[in-house]
């Protein structure tokens, strides 16, 4: 702590002292009190204060810097490279010890420069040979998002030792990736591989970072899910105005009121503004109310990405803590001493008053950056430039020459090992699959497919305030769900759900809405329309109503709405399928039928089914405005003779755009009626049946919320039980087949040709000689095997026969346990019996063939056939 | 035939067919429906008339709509009086005396075609009948095999009966119909099986590819013709057919008598080549550029179209938005007139809903109007423009075609030299070579070889000039014609639509007024 405390003296004093001279040039620069808050006017008070704040923030951080010490890394197992320097990277260790002590002499008031920490075998390394540029086996990897996404998660933050300066040590990506931990430096050193890897021009920096950036702190940044994607309003060209267009009628209204409107809308919205502005001005006030005392001092490592390659069009910085990518003129970057690559290590000789805003990233400008190895491959900013300097000055070209052969010599190759991450690792990502960011009013929350067993993958919670405890919206994001499930969007306020699924669920759901599950609720439900028979795309529901939308049906139904008046009161026991509410009122529209007369083609019909009246409008005819109509009563009457009144005429009310002749006949008018009336009990049946199946979706969705199985891909060789399974039983069959084979092998002469002198061939004698001693051998092995069988039978009887002696000489006396045991033992000694003479005789038909078989096999011996022959 | 010999044949008259639309027609409800109103024979669909001894078909002429004719087992001899049914889809002259086929060609809607147990000798006259499915000719005379070829123009032909014809005895039969008719399903009501066409069509593949190959150059030229036409079609519409090339010219020598014969005087020869080259270049100009200005009207036309759709298209949306608007107000209106039960009270609102009423007619008109104005600006800008290129047009033509004037005159000029050379070379005896005795006759003094020279060179300048004629006549009349139309089918439209407008707020008023009177009454 003391030793902190005499350090935090120094920098200030330097700080100080930096800060008359400039004064002292005369660089009246006008710095932000933002950037460097108090530092020229620090006061004894002050250190004081700062002090005491400093003992508090390092009192929570000793716990986590235990974690991950040399001392809990096994350095045993890592290759020599790790542990040695070769020749080539001591030379180079000489040259940037060279380096710093012109540097240091050189500039004085700058902090010594980050060259070569010890690796995890205390090793000197060079920063540069640090990195080794990988290019990662996986596709996502390929892109700086992903891949800087990818270490964010993989990595847990450590933070550094002492915020002040650069740690001490600096792991190789092996070690670092192995315990999932390290600090920026870790960070940027593994993102900066993967990134040169997959080419593009990136760097490591070190330099100053914010408070929120070296503390991973993102409490103060919007959640980037939670931003709404910026809609691009997309102006319609319009198409310049034909030849023959006509005119617009003559506008009559007067142009001074419209002014004069306008001024007045434009003064209420320019108080609106005002006051929204001032109000973000508080909030804004709020929140940076909390400044940092050691703003400005804070080291911190990161990406550079130049543009140039991998087409980026403009550098940026990546923060590998984040993941988040932002400008080189961004207020979180405070400065920067020094950046690097595989290749080479520059040293930032510009002013960094302003933080990063005007630093020019032109690396081939030796001015602005001083590099530390001559040759590498970055061109200089334009060759006009250095011919005037050339002719300037003689000296210094000369001079620059003489340098360059000292100098020019290639960084050595990388002592790191190719950094590798297994596919389990990979998807795994988090440390133990699980990571929790904690973000301005929302916190994310990230596991690892598979983990959860409801298949949740991702949660962000949005909260109303910047405490976070009051939730106002959980976003909930699923994979490899059976019932297709993807998001899950909860509105606490409301108490709105909605769940979003991908294409495959058995019902084709799309999105379901609703607040509660209860049938006969506000709920809306979208479906993919083309996986549907029925084509419906939406169906709406309020208590009262139902509201469906279709496309594409044969029928061009495009539209159904259904009102329902209150239920009967009929029996108790009422569920919603045994007593379905009554029907109000049907609506259906059709889409335009291209095959029938646009007024024969009914757009809208409505059942007026309690005022048993149907009203119908028929489609407009492309040159006109106006479309027929038709009204049905279809009420019954009874005329004063109690004769039913088939059709009249005023039971047909129609307004026709071109009267015809024969839709004014009753006939006709009946025959459609008649229809409409079938036609509408169709609906109402169709109705229901919507009705019951919203009831069965409902059902559905319980079932699998409560079961919520996972699917796993027939790829998925790990996980895949079924195919694990097969691949087993494949594996133990291709097991089998092998040992039969070696069996099949076997050499049934081998043997018998053994005892012959090797190498020879065999005589006539020999074979005969061979091939009888076989025979005999495998007769006797007949015998004996015979009498093996025999012998057990034998036996097997014999005992048998014992016992039966024995229990009739005992009957009387024995317990019924006993009688049990006896009677168990016989019939299991009588089955062995049968078993063994069952053997024995099958042996004794097998026997002879087995030994002609033999014979005959032997005489077909390609190695015998030829001697033999003669005797066949 | 045995059958019905005893029975008087009986006339296709009113009575007959009233009667069989009665029995025929809707039953119950609708039955009583229909008697009291009594049906239409032009809105009968089907119609029955089997076993009515009918020997004459007569009267149908009514039955505009008709679909379905059964006039089997009757004593027909001749098919006929069906020329009014278009509608048809499906007749049954089975069981009848017909001998051949005949009168069917207005029926090309007939899909399903029976003339079973007839006296048919010969399969033709069915050319008409491009939809055909069904044809049923079982119990025939067809003796020739080659009756079948007729039918494979029928593409949609799928079912055929020819049982009980003399050409089914023929052991090859089935083989010789599979082969030749490959899209056919059904043969005398049997499926025929896919085995059964294969074997047919290796049997008879020769002469199957070769009436194929027949076809096909039938086709070809078919379709060479029509292209032909076409061009021509497009020329003419151009106004500059048949002038790409020497027609013209050869025209112009055609009813020449003298021309041809002064074409044998030496040296005319290489005249009349360098002559005919300039013409039909000057020709093929005047019809490049006719077909340019073709093109060049036909855009404008276009234009001028699309515009003055989408303005109609534009004041319809207006219109039918207006409409809505009223619609939904209305319905909502007559719902409260219809609850109101003070007297007053309704009054008033019929008083409101009458003003409604002549506001969406004020609106509406005031629309039409609008529109009327837009487009009449926007037709007569047409007119200027379209009578514009015309003149243009005529003008550039007129000044080619005096350039072939021109050549003619040149022309006629140097023939006219070399004539009267040779008539001195004549006169004096010098002449070396012989010509012809026709030729020869001519140059006996000077007046006679001027005026053949003369009258060739009339000839010449009237064709030219007719040509010419015609061409500026068809222009202008198209021109004019074009324009008739365009004001015609605008003045149409408007008054279409002013008296759509009316009708429909005379339907709403009157809708009102009905209200009232219900009111009154109650």
């Amino acid at each position: 702590m003391e030793v902190l405390k005499e350090k935090v003296e120094e920098e200030e004093a330097a700080e100080r002292e930096e800060a008359a001279e400039r004064a002292e040039r005369g660089e009246k620069t006008k710095r932000p009190m933002e950037v460097r808050r108090g530092e020229a006017t620090m006061t004894q008070e002050m250190l004081r204060d700062l002090e005491r704040k400093l003992s508090e923030i390092e009192v929570s951080v000793p716990e986590k810097l235990l974690t991950f010490t040399k001392d809990t890394i096994d350095t045993s197992k890592l290759p020599f490279s790790y542990q040695s320097n070769t020749l080539k990277e001591e030379q180079l260790l000489q040259v940037a010890d060279n380096f710093s002590r012109q540097y240091s002499h050189l500039c004085p008031d700058r902090v010594p420069l980050f060259l070569h920490p010890l690796n995890e075998c205390e090793v000197p390394k060079f920063v540069s040979t640090t990195i080794r540029p990988t290019l990662m086996p996986y596709p996502e990897l390929y892109n700086w998002d992903t891949c800087a996404q990818f270490v964010s998660d993989f990595l847990s933050m450590v933070p550094l030792p002492d915020p002040l300066k650069p740690p001490l040590y600096l792991y190789s990506s092996t070690t670092v990736l192995k315990y999932q931990k390290g600090n920026c430096f870790d960070f940027s050193t593994l993102l900066c591989s993967m990134l040169i890897g997959a080419g593009y021009d990136a760097y490591c920096v070190n330099g100053y970072g914010s408070q929120d950036l070296c503390h991973m702190d993102l409490t103060r940044e919007a959640c980037p899910l939670t931003m709404k994607p910026k809609e691009t309003v997309k102006e319609q060209e319009k198409a310049p105005p034909k030849k023959y267009a006509i005119k617009p009628p003559r506008d009559l209204t007067s142009r001074f009121e419209q002014e004069q409107e306008v001024k007045r809308q434009e003064v209420i919205k320019a108080e609106e503004e005002n006051r929204k502005k001032q109000e973000e001005a508080r909030l804004l006030e709020q929140e940076n109310a909390k400044t940092d005392p050691l703003h400005g001092l804070r080291v911190h490592s990161w990406v550079l990405v130049l543009s140039g390659k991998r087409e980026v069009p403009e550098s940026f910085f990546i923060d590998p803590f984040t993941a988040c990518s932002y400008s080189t003129q961004d207020d979180h970057f405070l400065g920067i001493e020094s950046l690097w690559n595989h290749k080479n290590y520059w040293v930032n000789m510009q002013d960094c008053w302003n933080c990063c805003k005007e630093l020019i990233f032109d690396l081939g400008d030796p001015v602005r950056w001083e590099y530390l190895l001559l040759g590498t491959h970055k061109p200089f900013l334009s060759l006009t430039e250095e011919e005037d300097e050339g002719m300037n000055d003689d000296d210094d070209v000369e001079n620059l020459g003489k340098e360059d052969e000292d100098k020019s010599f290639d960084m050595p190759p990388s002592w790191v090992e190719q950094i590798e991450i297994s596919p389990e690792a990979f998807e795994t990502r988090c440390p133990n699959g699980k990571k929790v960011i904690q973000y301005k009013k929302a916190k994310l929350e990230k596991w690892a497919p598979y983990l959860n067993n409801n298949g949740l993958v991702c949660r962000l919670t949005t909260y109303e305030d910047l405490e976070c405890t009051k939730a106002l919206e959980m976003k909930e994001w699923y994979q490899n769900r059976e019932d297709m499930l993807e998001l899950k969007h909860i509105n606490k306020i409301t108490g709105l759900n909605v769940d979003y699924f991908k294409p495959g669920h058995p019902q084709a759901l799309r999105m379901h809405s609703y607040k509660s599950m209860q049938p006969e609720m506000d709920r809306v439900m979208e479906f993919y329309e083309t996986a549907r028979v029925d084509g419906l795309i939406k169906r709406e529901e309020t208590p009262k109503t139902m509201t469906e939308y279709y496309q594409g049906r044969p029928d061009f139904l495009s539209y159904r709405h259904v009102n329902f008046g209150p239920r009967m009161k009929k029996l108790a026991l009422n569920s919603a399928e045994s007593n379905p509410r009554p029907m109000v009122k049907i609506t259906e529209r059709f889409f335009r039928n291209p095959a029938t007369p646009a007024d024969e083609d009914v757009a809208e019909r409505v059942f007026l089914i309690a005022e048993e009246r149907i009203q119908l409008r028929y489609h407009c005819r492309s040159d006109h405005i106006t479309a027929n109509k038709r009204e049905f009563l279809r009420r019954t009457e009874v005329d004063s003779k109690g004769n039913k009144i088939i059709m009249t005429s005023d039971m047909c009310i129609s307004f026709e755009v071109e009267p015809m002749e024969h839709t004014k006949k009753l006939l006709y008018q009946y025959e459609a009626m008649m229809k409409l009336k079938n036609e509408e009990k169709m609906s109402r049946h169709q109705a229901w049946e919507s009705e019951l199946e919203v009831l069965e979706i409902l059902k559905l969705r319980e079932e699998e919320e409560e079961a919520h199985t996972l699917t796993i891909s027939i790829y998925d060789t790990k996980r895949n039980e079924k195919s694990k399974e097969y691949r087993e039983a494949m594996e133990r069959v291709l097991h089998e087949e092998h040992l039969r084979q070696v069996e099949a092998q076997l050499d049934y002469l081998a043997p018998f040709l053994a005892q012959l002198p090797p190498g020879e061939k065999l005589t006539r004698w020999q074979a005969v000689r061979l091939k009888d001693e076989c025979l005999n051998d495998f007769k006797q092995r007949l015998i004996d095997k015979a009498n093996l069988i025999q012998a057990r039978f034998e036996k097997e009887t014999q005992e048998l026969q014992k016992k039966q002696q024995w229990y009739q000489e005992n009957q009387v006396t024995l317990t019924p346990e006993d009688e049990d045991l006896y009677l168990s033992y016989c019939s299991q000694a009588m089955f062995r019996i049968r078993i063994l003479e069952q053997r024995l005789s099958r042996h004794k038909e097998l026997a002879p063939l087995k030994y002609l078989a033999l014979e005959e096999k032997l005489y077909k011996d390609p190695r015998l056939v030829e001697l033999l022959k003669v005797f066949v | 035939m045995n059958r019905l010999y005893d029975m008087e044949p009986r006339v296709m008259d009113d009575e007959m067919l009233k009667l069989a639309v009665g029995e025929q027609g809707p039953r119950e409800e609708a039955g009583q429906l229909a008697k009291q109103e009594g049906i239409l024979f032009k809105d009968v669909l089907s119609l029955q008339l089997d076993f009515q001894n009918i020997l004459r078909i007569d009267n149908l002429w009514q039955f505009e709509n008709l679909q379905k004719l059964q006039l089997d087992n009757n004593i027909i001899e001749k098919i006929e009086g069906l020329e009014n049914l278009t509608r048809l889809v499906w007749l049954d002259l089975s069981f009848n005396n017909i001998e051949a086929i005949e009168g069917l060609d207005m029926l090309v809607n007939l899909e399903d075609l029976s003339l079973f147990n007839n006296r048919i000798s010969k399969i033709d006259s069915l050319d008409a009948l491009v939809k055909l499915q069904v044809l049923s000719l079982g119990n025939n005379c067809i003796e020739n095999m080659m009756n079948i070829i007729y039918l494979r123009r029928f593409k949609a032909l799928r079912t055929l009966s020819l049982s009980g014809n003399p050409v089914a005895e023929d052991e090859d039969y089935k083989m010789f119909i599979c082969a030749y008719l490959p899209n056919l399903v059904y043969l005398d009501f049997r499926r025929l099986d896919d085995h059964m066409k294969e074997l047919a069509e290796m049997k008879h593949q020769y002469s199957i590819d070769e009436l194929k190959h027949r076809e096909n150059l039938m086709q070809a030229q078919l379709e060479d013709e029509q292209a032909r036409r076409e061009e021509l079609e497009e020329h003419k519409a151009a106004f500059v057919e048949q002038l790409n090339g020497t027609f013209l010219f050869d025209s112009m020598y055609a009813e020449d008598v003298e021309g041809s014969k002064l074409s044998h005087l030496p040296g005319v020869g290489e005249l009349l080549e360098a002559y005919k080259d300039k013409f039909v270049i000057i020709c093929l100009n005047i019809f490049e550029y006719g077909l340019k200005q073709q093109e060049k009207r036909k855009a404008e036309l276009d234009t001028f179209m699309e515009c003055v759709q989408e303005a109609i298209q534009e004041n319809q949306e207006q219109g039918k938005l207006k409409i809505a608007k009223f619609e939904e107000k209305h319905l909502l209106s007559l719902n409260a007139i219809r609850e109101e039960s003070e007297l007053s009270n309704i009054e008033t609102k019929i008083v409101e809903y009458s003003e409604d009423i002549t506001e969406l007619l004020n609106v509406l008109m005031m629309l039409e109007m609008q529109l009327v104005e837009q487009l009449e600006e926007t037709i007569n800008m047409f007119e200027r423009n379209i009578i514009d290129l015309v003149g243009l047009f005529v003008e550039n033509v007129q000044s080619l075609m005096a350039q072939c004037r021109d050549l003619e005159n040149h022309h006629h000029e140097k023939l006219l030299e070399i004539a009267i050379n040779v008539l001195e070379k004549t006169v004096k005896g010098e002449m070396d070579e012989d010509l012809p005795d026709d030729l020869r006759s001519l140059f006996v003094d000077k007046d006679t070889i001027v005026n053949a020279v003369g009258a060739s060179h009339d000839i010449h300048l009237l064709k030219i000039d007719n040509r010419e004629d015609e061409l500026v006549t068809r222009v202008n009349s198209w021109c004019t014609h074009l324009l008739d139309k365009v004001h015609k089918d605008e003045i149409m439209r408007n008054r279409q639509r002013v008296k759509e407008i009316n009708q429909y707020v005379d339907h709403a008023q009157s809708e009102l007024d009905s209200l009232e009177c219900g009111d009154l009454l109650d």
